[in-house]
């Protein structure tokens, strides 16, 4: 055997376990979720109807969808700014400040992202509940007076509850990647800023912020994908997408539609719209976020 | 940076938010502790954030092992968990290295293909996965589960490992083949040891999310005995709408939760490293 036979032979024994995997398990549905968006079809019967954009058509007059990406959209808008603002303080506080135990705080912090999303939502539910949860008990002690406010059953409030888990355990890997980034930050800029008066405040407006931008880049990216496709697993255990659709979005819509009510050609066109708004808002966010990269000399 | 130098109400206020986020942080985890330990009474008796009464009931585990069949979802949850780490490891690895180290026709497109797929939200796949699922017999079967669950681990994994890979010296190899070794000789005896902390820090993070996932393992294992923790732990949440039983459902939440806190405390250098390497694109 020549060797450059061997070669393409151990080549090809090392590619395609894998590349037939991936086509089998990744590739094919991509492209059987675009096909299925195109038929009306229940899913248990052989024949379906083909409609075109018929599913999108509807999608446009349908007003739970529009209920569910203004859901999503609140849900990424505020999972950004609280994740972003608290990892990045931690981050700074544990790396800049010289914080004692910083170590232990890493540790600790990061305990909320290893439990499952059925947890978080048991735990989360328990906390909510309006006769003994934590909440309620801690606002009744506060206010010197009873509270038993219906947090996940009431629509003015249900949506607004589905943020604290998710920022909660959101938190630690965020802050971890900030951590890595802030100490890769060569230490005689801040010496030299440092030599000349500048405040920590400066310090992190100056140095810090511009240094780990990419950073803070990818993970606003890394939210709001997380969060389209995520957001599904938490409303399903805790709320249903209820009360009356106030904590509907796009990924539990989809989901219900597919196997509660056997719209496969409808949920998969919820499916193609969450690729598409994921698409675009990332695309967007990276855009808005563009700055120069400032290099290190 | 001088510690000292920084404006005290600064240092103080960070101070108070960081003990104030560890509360945040480990008192759920205790208060699931306490609350496994009570029966409903002391719940409803106002009491449900106090510390349990005597006697401890421990009972609530077992019970909870038995009658929820958390003991059946706790083995499963580990053959679906391993099975895929496994697999996961070997289709990472062997990919990983081929690409790290050579160039052949196509090994860009590959490259990029499975690097994009990390933007495809993998809900939106649920529907036809049913459907192959089925028509590939494998519906309610851990094969099935366990082939789904490694080829979506491959593109993180592969970015994280190709790293470990190209920076290994090609001295090795070259000193290898003049030895007499063949190509999966120099993989398997040379290369794959000394890439042992990468592949040691993608199976940790695999192993974690494996033993956590849960949208498809909700749709495509649905006879109740192929339940993996997460499903049977939302299952008897859903159940208990009307009347709770706290101290078993605790108890079971307990079960899913320890085996991943006792190897994130065991792993957390790995899992951090895997963290920075796989997000810093």
């Amino acid at each position: 055997m020549t060797a450059k036979r061997t070669r393409t032979l151990f080549i090809a024994s090392f590619i395609l376990p894998t590349l037939i995997l991936y086509c089998i398990f990744t590739l094919y549905p991509i492209l059987r979720a675009l096909y299925i968006s195109l038929f009306d079809w229940s899913g248990s019967s052989e024949n379906m109807d083909y409609v075109g954009l018929g599913n999108f058509r509807e999608m446009f007059a349908d007003p739970i969808i529009y209920k569910a990406i203004g859901n999503d959209y609140f849900l990424v808008f505020w999972k950004v700014i609280g994740i972003m603002l608290l990892a990045t303080f931690f981050a700074v506080a544990l790396t800049r400040f010289k914080m004692r135990g910083a170590q232990f705080y890493r540790v600790v912090f990061f305990f909320p992202n290893v439990l499952s999303i059925v947890v978080i939502a048991v735990l989360w539910r328990f906390i909510y509940n309006p006769s003994f949860g934590l909440l309620n008990g801690i606002l009744s002690f506060v206010l010197q007076r009873k509270v038993e406010i219906p947090w996940l059953g009431d629509s003015d409030y249900s949506i607004w509850a589905l943020l604290p888990p998710a920022i909660w355990a959101g938190i630690g890997f965020f802050m971890i990647l900030l951590i890595a980034a802030i100490k890769s930050i060569p230490l005689p800029l801040y010496e030299s800023a440092e030599i000349d008066g500048a405040t920590q405040w400066k310090q992190f407006v100056h140095i810090t912020l511009p240094l780990i931008w990419e950073q803070v880049r990818v993970s606003v990216v890394l939210i709001v994908i997380s969060s389209l496709n995520g957001s599904f697993a938490i409303v399903n255990v805790m709320t249903e997408g209820g009360p009356d659709n106030s904590t509907q979005v796009l990924g539990y819509y989809l989901y219900q539609m597919g196997f509660k009510q056997y719209h496969m050609g409808y949920a998969s066109a919820i499916g193609v719209l969450i690729l598409i708004v994921s698409l675009l808002t990332t695309v967007i966010l990276q855009r808005l976020m563009k700055r120069e990269v400032v290099e290190v000399s | 940076m001088d510690y000292k130098k920084i404006n005290p109400l600064v240092r103080w206020g960070a101070s108070i938010l960081l003990l104030f986020w560890t509360v945040c942080s480990v008192y759920p985890l205790l208060f699931s502790v306490f609350q496994s330990l009570k029966d409903n009474q002391q719940v409803y008796s106002g009491k449900a954030w106090d510390l349990p009464n005597l006697p401890l009931l421990w009972s609530n585990f077992s019970y909870t092992w038995d009658k929820y069949h958390f003991g059946t979802y706790f083995l499963n949850s580990i053959v679906v968990t391993g099975g895929s780490m496994l697999l996961a490891l070997f289709l990472t690895a062997t990919t990983a290295y081929v690409l790290a180290r050579y160039t052949f026709k196509g090994s860009g497109i590959l490259y990029y293909l499975y690097i994009s797929s990390l933007t495809i939200p993998s809900l939106m796949l649920i529907v036809p996965m049913f459907f192959l699922f089925s028509a590939l017999h494998v519906s309610n079967s851990f094969t099935g589960i366990i082939l789904l669950y490694s080829i979506t681990a491959v593109p993180m994994g592969m970015f994280i490992l190709m790293g470990f890979f190209k920076s290994l010296p090609h001295e090795l190899e070259e000193s290898a083949v003049i030895d007499g070794a063949s190509l999966y000789g120099v993989f398997f005896k040379i290369m794959l040891p000394l890439a042992t902390p990468g592949l040691v820090t993608i199976s940790i993070v695999n192993v974690l999310q494996f033993w956590n996932e849960y949208q498809y393992a909700l749709v495509l294992l649905s006879d109740a005995i192929k339940y993996t923790l997460p499903i049977g732990l939302g299952v008897m949440q859903g159940e208990m709408q009307y009347r709770i039983e706290f101290g078993p459902l605790f108890a079971g939440l307990l079960i899913s939760t320890v085996p991943v806190l006792i190897i994130y405390v065991l792993f957390q250098k790995q899992i951090n490293d895997g963290i920075v390497a796989g997000a810093v694109k």
